[in-house]
């Protein structure tokens, strides 16, 4: 008896302490393909901040299916600029099947996809928000700069799609969570 | 004399008395801004140096040289080339004003499109001068036009064809210095200036340029930093530092098919790395109310307060205003810490600047406090 009431003693103590420490969250693999969604230049720096951490990292602006064999995680960076679709000579329409069937080969080699939402407020609205919502939502985790969040867009998907979510202030304060987020080499 | 006549001379009386007046106005705009250069200018020349078939018109304008004695990257800004981008031209003038190198060489043209500082835009409303209050009294500078005066290029033609590309563009923009490059030297004489600055660019060596200008608060390329493809990493590094001193810039790369701007005709025909900055500048805003030099220093108006309150236009304006202060103060610190990034990536030939006012200090005394 003294035995059964330390066991359920214990078992109700340990269920107590279970919010307090949460399961760290999974870790994605290495080597990762960075890609835009909509051509901004956010994805040069989100190079940067891999090139930083030093994580394996490719970055194909434009990439296909083809570039999504050899990696194991991509990093979708989403943000409309119609310099960078300009500077790529393609439509917004052309860009979002591009990243649609980047999207349905990482999910049919069963890949995690990471989303970096670093651009702010002028990476948000009518124009974005089509690649942003796309990208979110097939995401297992999102880090996302708090200045393109303030209408709660992202923790919105994140809470809707049991995503998970870093909400940071500065874009550098990304790097670290980018680190901690893959299983090192 | 009928009494039709005394009616006549004194409709006539009124004419005179309102020409005057406007004659007046017209050509104080052909008064030149004055600059006042710091000890460390080692030359003064003009920019039809380089292409002499400019020499003597209006699109002829100053050239400031500030070498430093020691080997290293040629650095080159241009203000004005939008002369009613207030902040390009007075970020020009702060550094003509202050600059010092101990490495390399600065060259520093404030009115790059000296034409359309002669003119303001037709139907805007747009007053002619601004003045800002200096250590030594109140200093007066012209507030121009988008493109070059039609007085110098006229009439403008229906559909600009830009050279060598082809690209068709809106008439009036054969006026715009930025849709001119890389010009062309028995073009019009706006692609005369376009080419004599790809001559200086070639004959001077720059390693790398810089292009100020502002926008309108409602478009969507502003606060930014807008380059070539081969300067984006030193952008992307440069847009980290500044975000590390809560300076907000986005990073656009130059679009390849959108010909005759800086960015990409200077990046295509040279070695130089071309950068062009952004700031948000309610005077040139289609939601703006009173016009006046107010707007252009406080750069404060009720109605994009009203609209950045509400919230259903994308536009990017503080709720105090866009001051003079703040837009020249983001160009002098975005111009620093690019230099410092391309610094960084180019070790062998590097560039230092010294004396420039750091942002904050421009921020809280005012542009005015930099200007002799």
């Amino acid at each position: 008896m003294k035995l059964f009431r330390s066991f359920t003693l214990l078992v109700l103590m340990a269920s107590l302490a279970y919010p307090l420490f949460p399961q760290s969250k999974e870790k994605c693999e290495q080597p990762i393909l960075i890609t835009s969604a909509g051509q901004s230049a956010d994805v040069t720096m989100a190079a940067m901040l891999c090139k930083k951490v030093g994580l394996n990292a490719k970055t194909v602006n434009r990439a296909t299916a083809a570039d999504v064999k050899d990696v194991k995680t991509v990093i979708i960076v989403p943000g409309f600029s119609s310099k960078g679709l300009g500077a790529a000579g393609i439509s917004r329409e052309q860009e979002m099947d591009r990243v649609k069937e980047v999207i349905a080969a990482a999910q049919k080699q069963k890949m995690k996809i990471f989303l970096l939402h670093i651009g702010g407020k002028p990476r948000r609205g009518l124009q974005s928000d089509d690649f942003n919502r796309l990208c979110a939502e097939v995401s297992m985790h999102m880090i996302v700069v708090k200045q393109g969040n303030e209408d709660n867009f992202f923790s919105d998907i994140a809470s809707a799609k049991k995503i998970g979510i870093d909400l940071v202030d500065k874009i550098v304060d990304a790097a670290k969570l980018l680190e901690g987020s893959f299983v090192k080499n | 004399m009928q009494r039709h006549h005394y009616t006549a001379m004194l409709f006539l009386f009124f004419a005179l008395v309102f020409s005057a007046i406007a004659s007046k106005d017209f050509l104080s705009m052909y008064q030149p801004d004055v600059l006042y250069p710091s000890p460390s200018l080692t030359k003064q020349g003009m920019l039809s140096d380089y292409f002499a078939a400019i020499k003597g018109t209006s699109g002829d304008t100053p050239v400031y040289y500030f070498d430093s004695g020691n080997p290293g990257a040629t650095i080159l800004l241009l203000g004005g080339t939008h002369p009613n981008e207030s902040a390009g031209f007075m970020a020009a003038a702060v550094l003509v004003e202050n600059a010092r190198m101990t490495k390399g060489r600065l060259i520093v043209i404030p009115q790059a499109c000296a034409s359309g500082f002669t003119a303001t835009d037709p139907l805007e409303g747009c007053p002619t001068h601004f003045t800002i209050s200096t250590k030594s009294g109140n200093r007066t500078f012209r507030f121009g036009s988008r493109g070059g005066n039609p007085l110098h290029q006229w009439p403008d033609p229906l559909v600009y064809r830009h050279f060598p590309s082809g690209q068709q563009l809106s008439g009036m923009e054969s006026r715009n210095l930025n849709r001119s490059y890389p010009g062309k030297a028995d073009g019009s004489f706006m692609e005369r200036n376009g080419y004599a600055f790809l001559q200086l660019i070639k004959k001077e060596k720059v390693s790398i340029a810089f292009d100020l200008h502002e926008a309108a608060p409602e478009v969507m390329i502003i606060n930014a930093i807008i380059t070539h493809e081969k300067g984006n990493e030193i952008a992307a590094n440069a847009v980290l530092n500044l975000e590390f001193e809560d300076l907000k810039y986005s990073l656009e790369i130059s679009p390849k098919n959108f010909h005759g701007l800086s960015h990409r005709e200077w990046g295509d025909s040279t070695d130089v790395y071309p950068f062009l900055m952004e700031t948000s500048n309610p005077i040139q805003g289609r939601l703006r109310g009173v016009t006046n030099e107010h707007l252009i220093l406080a750069g404060n108006d009720s109605f994009y307060k009203t609209a950045a309150q509400l919230g259903n236009v994308r536009i990017t304006y503080e709720l105090n205003g866009e001051p003079l202060s703040l837009r020249v103060a983001r160009h002098v610190q975005g111009f620093r810490t690019l230099v410092n990034a391309y610094n960084e990536q180019h070790p062998e030939n590097t560039a230092t600047v010294e004396n420039i006012p750091e942002y904050q200090a421009v921020l809280d005394r005012g542009v005015g406090n930099f200007l002799k």
